[in-house]
């Protein structure tokens, strides 16, 4: 540590320098990492609901909805379809409005109409899907979410790519950063390492005060950036909560386990944590290898 | 034991530094390599250090040959010697202990045992309450007796010594090669200079080199070239 401290003293310039586009570097990479987060559990939750209603009209009988059920079951692009009597859509009423007994007097179930919430396996065949339903007799309505699923797909796509290159440059731009006050660092301190060259110090003893100060650099920034990322999503929560009302929460499928995204919990906190973490590491050490591989060649 | 079978060293622009030089350097010999400036000295001692790598021949160090390309445990050979040079090789930016604590730290000397080994090294070098100073504030022989202690503390078995007396008054000299006299018969110790004074008071062995080979090698030879 007082190897550190000494050689931070010494050039507090080129230290800054490391640390800021380092810091600079996680912050944004958290940001985006949580927008990211934010957005595709959005888009999963989207998904999740019925991307497909259709509504009938009140004299159409029960048969005919399921005969149309099988029918759209038997074209393979159903992931599943969910039926709603009068019966169950007026307890949804009742349940909806159970503080308004004038409404409740109002409506029998006789009025409501029977639905079909459906399921696609994929959104692309939500259009074909819908006209399919709008052609069909006793058909009242159709309603379905491709807008908002389009929107956000191509919200969460344009944010990938964006973020793809912005990361690849803010990358480079690190590595450029690392490199160059690693070896600034290596010019100032020739003369020493060229003394414990000759006195026998092995390469390794060489590389660990400049391998230790990069790792100093990646902790420190990637904390500071996770303080102040926390800071930003504690001050911001109380909006989150009233923008996702009716959202019970937010998910994220990854490969391995789904993440629970919104409401914030230790787990995803803790993933915020440690991705930028290892990633700030790795560049920070990354880059220095490069800088000394290059240049402490015995 | 040293030993130097027909070494010679040619430099990429054809200068020779050293021709067939062959010669055994005894465990805890005391040894000076005479010669005027350009005569293969520093090139030895380079070659012991592993610097160079000679063009011909072969240099054993403890039966371990070190002239190979194969040769890869520099460091290790390099922490069995204590190097003196004549512009000291001090840090400037670290004060006397740390200079010569790290020479300890890179033997791998647990840091309890530093302290007091660096101290016992002042002591022997007559520097014993210079620990806190910093290089910047002594003179060029307190600095040679700083590059000394370095040298010889963590048990370092060869002592190299390129011209460390060159940069020194006469006084001052005699104080260094005083501090030489104390290690005799403890270390190897390889001195290379032209300094005639030092060399023919010492009665010691002396190679003399001439234009990169060795003219004479005497037991207890005087500087005559």
């Amino acid at each position: 540590m007082k190897e550190i401290f000494t050689s931070i003293r010494r050039t507090p310039y080129q230290s800054l320098a490391a640390f800021m586009i380092l810091f600079f570097t996680l912050f944004m990479s958290t940001a985006i990492l949580i927008a990211l987060s934010f957005l595709y559990g959005l888009l999963h939750y989207v998904e999740t609901r019925p991307q497909v209603t259709v509504y009938f009209q009140t004299s159409v009988q029960e048969n005919e909805i399921f005969k149309l059920r099988n029918n759209l079951m038997n074209t393979n692009k159903i992931e599943s379809i969910k039926y709603v009597s009068k019966d169950d859509a007026y307890k949804i009423y009742k349940e909806l409005n159970k503080e308004n007994p004038l409404l409740l007097e109002m409506v029998s179930s006789d009025i409501l109409p029977a639905s079909l919430e459906i399921f696609a396996k994929n959104p692309t065949d939500l259009p074909e899907i819908a006209n399919y339903l709008k052609k069909q007799s006793g058909v009242d309505e159709v309603n379905f979410q491709k807008d908002i699923v389009d929107k956000l797909l191509t919200l969460t796509d344009l944010l990938r790519k964006t973020t793809i290159i912005f990361f690849i440059f803010l990358i480079f731009l690190s590595i450029l950063v690392l490199l160059t006050t690693t070896l600034f660092k290596i010019a100032l301190k020739k003369d020493e390492i060229e003394l414990m060259r000759l006195l026998g110090a092995t390469n390794f003893y060489i590389k660990k005060p400049f391998l230790l100060e990069s790792t100093f650099f990646g902790l420190t920034a990637s904390l500071g950036s996770f303080l102040i990322i926390l800071g930003l999503l504690f001050y911001l929560s109380s909006f989150l909560n009233t923008y996702l009302k009716g959202i019970p929460d937010l998910t994220l499928s990854l490969y391995v386990a789904q993440i629970t995204v919104w409401p914030l919990n230790m787990t995803f906190l803790s993933l915020i944590f440690l991705v930028p973490l290892l990633f700030g590491l790795g560049i920070a050490i990354f880059s220095t290898l490069l800088a000394i591989q290059k240049y402490l060649k015995i | 034991m040293i030993i130097f079978e027909k070494v010679s060293k040619k430099f990429p622009i054809g200068t020779t530094a050293l021709e067939d030089v062959s010669f055994q350097i005894q465990p805890k010999e005391f040894v000076f390599l005479v010669g005027q400036s350009g005569a293969g000295k520093t090139t030895i001692l380079k070659l012991l250090l592993r610097e160079l790598l000679p063009t011909k021949g072969d240099i054993t160090v403890d039966e371990i040959r070190i002239s190979t390309k194969k040769f890869k445990e520099i460091s290790t050979l390099r922490r069995k010697i204590g190097i003196i040079f004549q512009d000291f090789k001090v840090l400037f930016d670290k004060n006397i202990f740390e200079n010569i604590a790290l020479s300890l730290q890179i033997l791998g000397i647990n840091q309890s045992l530093i302290s007091d080994a660096v101290k016992e090294s002042l002591h022997l070098v007559g520097l014993s309450k210079k620990e806190d100073v910093f290089p910047s504030q002594l003179s060029a022989g307190e600095l040679q007796r700083i590059a000394i202690a370095r040298a010889i503390v963590g048990d370092r078995d060869i002592i190299l010594a390129d011209e460390p007396t060159g940069n020194l008054d006469p006084q001052t000299t005699w104080d260094i090669m005083k501090i030489f006299k104390k290690l005799e018969g403890k270390k190897t110790i390889i001195i290379a200079t032209h300094n005639t004074d030092v060399v023919n008071s010492f009665q010691k062995r002396v190679i003399s080199l001439k234009n990169g080979k060795i003219i004479k090698d005497l037991e207890k030879g005087e500087y005559d070239i």
